[in-house]
């Protein structure tokens, strides 16, 4: 899932202020799931707009948003009323928001911050535990990934700040290359402790498209 | 055992200022390795060390080059970090170290901006020690048609690491490989593993402790004594100010 954080509504209210008659878009994925996109929080924003003097032209939640194939099909719904829309508050990730954008040619103001791709402990509480760097190292590490979870991303660690248990940044977390180490060594994964991970090859995130 | 102090370059202060008050630091060295019958006590030439650390850029390499000019007996050590610069802008820097004949260097992945003044920084790092001593050791598959590692596998390289945990013994023997020079244990207290100590000096490499001045708990006596216990062959240690610090305080 990739986790959202509600903006502050002021900044929404800043970035709405010179057009009347708004749209909004929910996402029934992800940003439903952490309650910053679903149809609550779409009726929420509603009340909030209608409330502020706008005038709200339709609302709607879309499954995923950022699967053009989907959006195609729900946009169909309030075909009629877009056309006569101004901006389109979309309450989803920064994919979902420049993917509506570009397919309906509105002005798009977004509701929320994205964060990262979560793992969900529960509603509420979320770890990051990949970047999608675009080479997977897994296989190698033990199944942590150190790149998201020690805060210099490093591939070869640990580095001289830990004292011996935990990280330097985060100090009430054990560093994540001992916990590497430990499981590579749980599975005898001696190949892999030897390991010299090469610098990144950050040619291949120019540009993002398969 | 030998003291070597460490010193960021001044953010303001003039340089003629800030290297006079360095000749007095280096005076308090003199003064305390002799107090503590170290082996820089008799003033050898060519064997007072200093390391310039990297901050705030290319001015470091300036006071480097500075001071390896105008003091003949001081052996001016480069520190950097991997945390501000990419790869291309520190094979830059070492670029200019080697015109200006600056062999002496130090490399930390560094402090976290989190843990700086500088906490809202992006962080950089986009190399590690282990990568970036490959580079320089043995060439890099990512540095097409180039001879970088030709012209810095004679920089006398140091990395900075942690001894306390069994991956930090891995670490250590995987930058031993590469070809690393000296080893600087990032000093905490009490945790370090002297098995580790023990093999980078099997290892034929001098192996140094690095602490800030201020995280000296004890006396500058009983950090000394505990050392020479470990066998090191020296102490860098971090001044925070070159006016006033633990060497020119007598």
């Amino acid at each position: 899932m990739f986790l959202t954080e509600k903006k502050d509504i002021n900044e929404i209210d800043e970035a709405l202020n010179k057009y009347k008659r708004i749209g909004i878009v929910g996402c029934a994925s992800c940003a439903s799931v952490c309650l910053t996109g679903g149809s609550k929080e779409v009726k929420e924003m509603e009340k909030h707009l209608t409330n502020t003097g706008k005038e709200v032209a339709f609302t709607i939640s879309i499954d995923e948003p950022c699967d053009k194939r989907v959006l195609k099909e729900d946009i169909r719904f309030v075909e009629d009323e877009l056309s006569g829309t101004e901006a389109i508050v979309v309450l989803s990730c920064g994919t979902g928001v420049q993917t509506i954008g570009e397919y309906t040619g509105k002005k798009v103001i977004t509701g929320v911050d994205s964060k990262f791709i979560a793992q969900t402990e529960h509603i509420g509480e979320y770890n990051a535990l990949c970047e999608g760097c675009d080479e997977c190292r897994l296989n190698f590490t033990g199944g942590v990934c150190t790149i998201t979870l020690c805060p210099k991303g490093l591939l070869n660690g640990p580095c001289e700040g830990h004292n011996g248990i935990n990280c330097e940044v985060d100090e009430n977390s054990k560093c994540v290359f001992m916990k590497s180490y430990e499981n590579m060594s749980e599975f005898f994964e001696e190949e892999n402790l030897n390991n010299i991970f090469t610098p990144r090859d950050y040619s291949r995130t120019i540009k993002r498209k398969i | 055992m030998v003291i070597i102090p460490q010193i960021e370059t001044p953010v303001s202060e003039n340089y003629i200022d800030f290297e006079e008050n360095l000749s007095k630091l280096i005076e308090g060295v003199k003064y305390t390795s002799k107090k503590f019958g170290l082996k820089e006590a008799n003033g050898a030439i060519n064997s007072y060390s200093i390391v310039i650390e990297q901050n705030f850029g290319i001015n470091a390499l300036f006071l480097c080059k500075d001071l390896k000019d105008k003091y003949n007996n001081l052996n001016v050590i480069y520190a950097f970090n991997m945390r501000d610069k990419n790869r291309t802008a520190i094979l830059s820097d070492l670029i200019t170290l080697k015109q200006l004949g600056l062999k002496d260097i130090i490399i930390s992945e560094g402090l976290h901006p989190l843990k700086t003044v500088f906490y809202a920084s992006k962080p950089v790092y986009d190399i590690d020690v282990l990568g970036f001593s490959s580079i320089i050791k043995t060439g890099s598959p990512y540095l097409k048609a180039n001879d970088y590692a030709n012209n810095f596998s004679l920089f006398n390289l140091g990395v900075v690491v942690a001894v306390s945990t069994p991956v930090d013994f891995l670490k250590i023997k995987k930058l031993s490989k590469i070809g690393v020079n000296k080893f600087v244990i990032n000093y905490f207290g009490d945790n370090l593993d002297i098995n580790i100590i023990n093999y980078i000096k099997a290892e034929k490499k001098p192996v140094f402790t690095y602490i800030n001045e201020a995280g000296i708990k004890s006396s500058l006596e009983e950090f000394i004594k505990k050392n020479l216990e470990l066998n090191v062959d020296g102490v860098i240690i971090k001044i925070l100010n070159e006016k006033s610090n633990i060497f020119t305080q007598d």
